[in-house]
């Protein structure tokens, strides 16, 4: 096992690798921006190395940086974490090149998951359910007998893609020629790389991922589904495990394509096999492979009792799977709901400042992955995610009940937040019925007014200048003899 | 005591050791039950009712968390002294970032909804208009300043 690893990140997901760390017994390097100075994540750490300035660029993009910052601090490993370096299989490799070991997957794998048209012929071969279209076309003709062929409306994307980055919806053959000439073009610019992969359009799809685990004994197993259908602007906020849509027997079969996915490419640690799936049909496609602990990992973690971090770690020290498919088994059911620092009122605009208040909510099957603490300044540089919201219960009804107190008891001031949004999409009968597709929340839910204060809020905030002046409490009355006088009741006198 | 929220005013006297509050012509009355600064959290009875809310305050700003749901109110007038304001026609910046142009000067007079500068932050641009028609009073920034959240870049008079 190792002696101490460096997390090559920040915010609640460095803090949870950490967390697995300590149970584990081993040693944590943190490391940090100008701007994370003070973060929690350096706080929680056992040795913290600065990596340079607040860009990203310019620290935890920074390869060099890092693996010297790891062999400085004699770490044994670089656990990355998702996002920033995670997916980069350079890096993976660098890391391997300096006799450090990599918490992840083969710079291998990374990089035949890496190519969405690469990846998905590798897929055709592997017997894995691919969205119908082709790869390689060239010339415009070429991409016209092709969606012919598929059917309208299709899309048009980039094969070095991500992020929704060179990618074109047509819906008719007078808009392909120019949404060919954009996807290029936008492709070249954001890549390097024009090449192009046209494929049929699913418009009312969902998103339903599978977790894969592998070690280095040859054992691949599944854990399972995550509905992931809640999405803005193509990203999650609110993922749950079981997904309301599978049966037993999609369920085993989505298993089984994942499975087959993640061993075409000799892969092993965490990883995640997306699909998108068509509720009319009941059919599943492969979209991508995202080779890293995912964001949403803990409703995973819920349902199958796994610590999924743990895992990461021995596998990579080495450690044997002790369980077969067969062993594994999902138990109730799990939501998570991201809560982000963003205004839904302006197109979900990150919202930055200072935190006045955080105060997270508790209760029996709640849990908070949170990289923030009142007082935290919540910066222009990153990703506003502050906390994820992660709820357990016996089914799904529950579930959702409790999500919705816990939102309610999720006290969070000085930046806007996302919550009062989710907890009106957790309100609606489409998501009640599992019905929310990834397009739900951009087409159908419709525009986010902030409602008005009524009376209660106003008589508050009015008292707040009366009751608390700054950050103390100040009788509004004196009243020295009366013992049940409230302002008795604060600061040290709280038991 | 009269406090106006951006457009909404309430009236709030001290009677004895609890409050009257007075909201478009409506009369409640207010007793604060529990004040737990470390919690920011204000237990009170509103004409009997119990109600719990966690309030934080930032300069003209009042954080106002009730029944799960939290708004962000302005306060308007009765502002304490040094507290900022945009009504009066000094703009402020809505969060960190940079000044990218400055489009007008001292004593140049402009119209509501006009820009009067765009700023960069968080990779967007954003542009800051008159609130309503006037004369620019001062400009307190150049192209290319750093600037804070609600430092004044602007005031019209």
């Amino acid at each position: 096992m190792f002696n101490k690893i460096l997390i090559a990140n920040r915010g609640e997901i460095a803090i949870r690798i950490m967390r697995a760390c300590r149970e584990l017994g081993i040693q944590t390097v943190a490391v940090y921006s100008d701007a994370d100075k003070n973060a929690q994540h350096v706080q929680f750490a056992d040795e913290a190395v600065h990596i340079g300035n607040a860009a990203p660029k310019e620290s935890y993009l920074n390869m060099d940086v890092l693996i010297q910052a790891a062999l400085h601090s004699k770490a044994d490993a670089i656990h990355p974490g998702y996002g920033f370096l995670s997916e980069n299989a350079s890096f993976a490799a660098a890391v391997e090149a300096a006799n450090l070991t990599f918490i992840g997957p083969s710079a291998a794998s990374i990089r035949a998951m890496g190519d969405k048209a690469e990846s998905k012929i590798l897929m055709k071969k592997a017997g894995v359910p691919t969205v119908p279209g082709h790869e390689g076309l060239e010339t415009y003709e070429e991409f016209k007998k092709a969606a012919k062929e598929i059917g309208y409306p299709v899309l048009i994307k980039a094969s070095a893609g991500g992020g929704g980055k060179g990618m074109r919806v047509v819906h008719a053959e007078n808009e392909l020629q120019e949404a060919i000439e954009l996807a290029r073009s936008e492709a070249q610019n954001s890549f390097g790389d024009e090449r192009l992969l046209i494929e049929k359009y699913l418009a009312e799809a969902h998103h339903i991922e599978i977790q894969v685990f592998g070690d280095h004994h040859g054992n691949l197993v599944h854990l399972f589904e995550r509905e992931c259908s809640v999405q803005r602007r193509h990203q999650k906020i609110i993922e749950e495990s079981p997904s309301p849509l599978l049966t037993p027997e999609l369920r085993e079969k989505m298993g089984e394509a994942a499975v087959a996915a993640a061993r075409a490419v000799n892969y092993n640690n965490a990883g995640t096999v997306e699909f998108i799936f068509d509720p009319k049909l009941s059919t599943f496609y492969f979209l991508e492979m995202n080779t890293r602990l995912q964001v949403e990992h803990p409703v995973t973690e819920l349902v199958t009792g796994l610590d999924l971090v743990h895992w990461q770690i021995r596998i990579a020290a080495g450690e044997k799977f002790p369980f077969a498919q067969t062993d594994l088994h999902q138990h109730g059911h799990a939501i998570e709901c991201r809560v982000y620092a963003e205004d839904p009122s302006t197109g979900f605009l990150p919202s930055t400042g200072k935190l006045l208040q955080f105060i997270q909510p508790q209760g029996p099957g709640i849990r908070v992955d949170s990289g923030f603490a009142a007082g935290d300044e919540v910066t222009h540089f990153y990703d506003p995610l502050l906390a994820k919201l992660i709820v357990y219960a016996g089914n799904r009804e529950d579930a959702i009940k409790r999500m919705k107190n816990a939102l309610n008891d999720f006290i969070v001031h000085g930046v806007v937040t996302n919550m009062d949004y989710m907890h009106a999409v957790l309100e609606t009968d489409d998501f009640k019925q599992g019905k929310v597709t990834t397009r739900w929340v951009d087409t159908k839910f419709g525009e986010w007014n902030v409602p008005q204060p009524e009376l209660h809020a106003l008589i508050a905030a009015a008292l707040t200048d009366v009751v608390f002046v700054g950050g103390k409490t100040q009788p509004a009355v004196s009243n020295e003899t009366d013992p049940f006088n409230p302002w008795k009741q604060t600061g040290n006198y709280r038991n | 005591m009269k406090t106006t929220f951006d457009t909404q005013t309430i009236e709030l006297n001290p009677s004895g050791e609890n409050f009257i509050a007075v909201i478009d012509g409506k009369t409640v009355h207010v007793q604060i039950t529990r004040a737990d600064a470390a919690n920011a959290r204000m237990d009170l009875l509103v004409d009997g009712q119990r109600v719990t809310a966690h309030v934080s305050s930032d300069m003209a700003k009042r954080w106002v968390t009730l029944n799960g749901q939290t708004l962000m109110l302005t306060k308007t007038s009765g502002a304490k002294q040094g507290v900022r304001h945009d009504h009066a026609g000094g703009l402020i910046a809505p969060m960190p970032g940079q000044i990218r142009s400055v489009a007008v000067s001292v004593g140049e007079a402009v119209k509501k909804g006009q820009t009067l500068l765009t700023m960069e932050a968080m990779k967007m641009e954003i542009r800051i208009q008159a609130l309503k028609d006037g004369v620019v009073k001062s400009v307190s920034v150049t192209q290319g300043q750093t600037v804070e959240r609600e430092q004044i870049l602007v005031e019209v008079e």
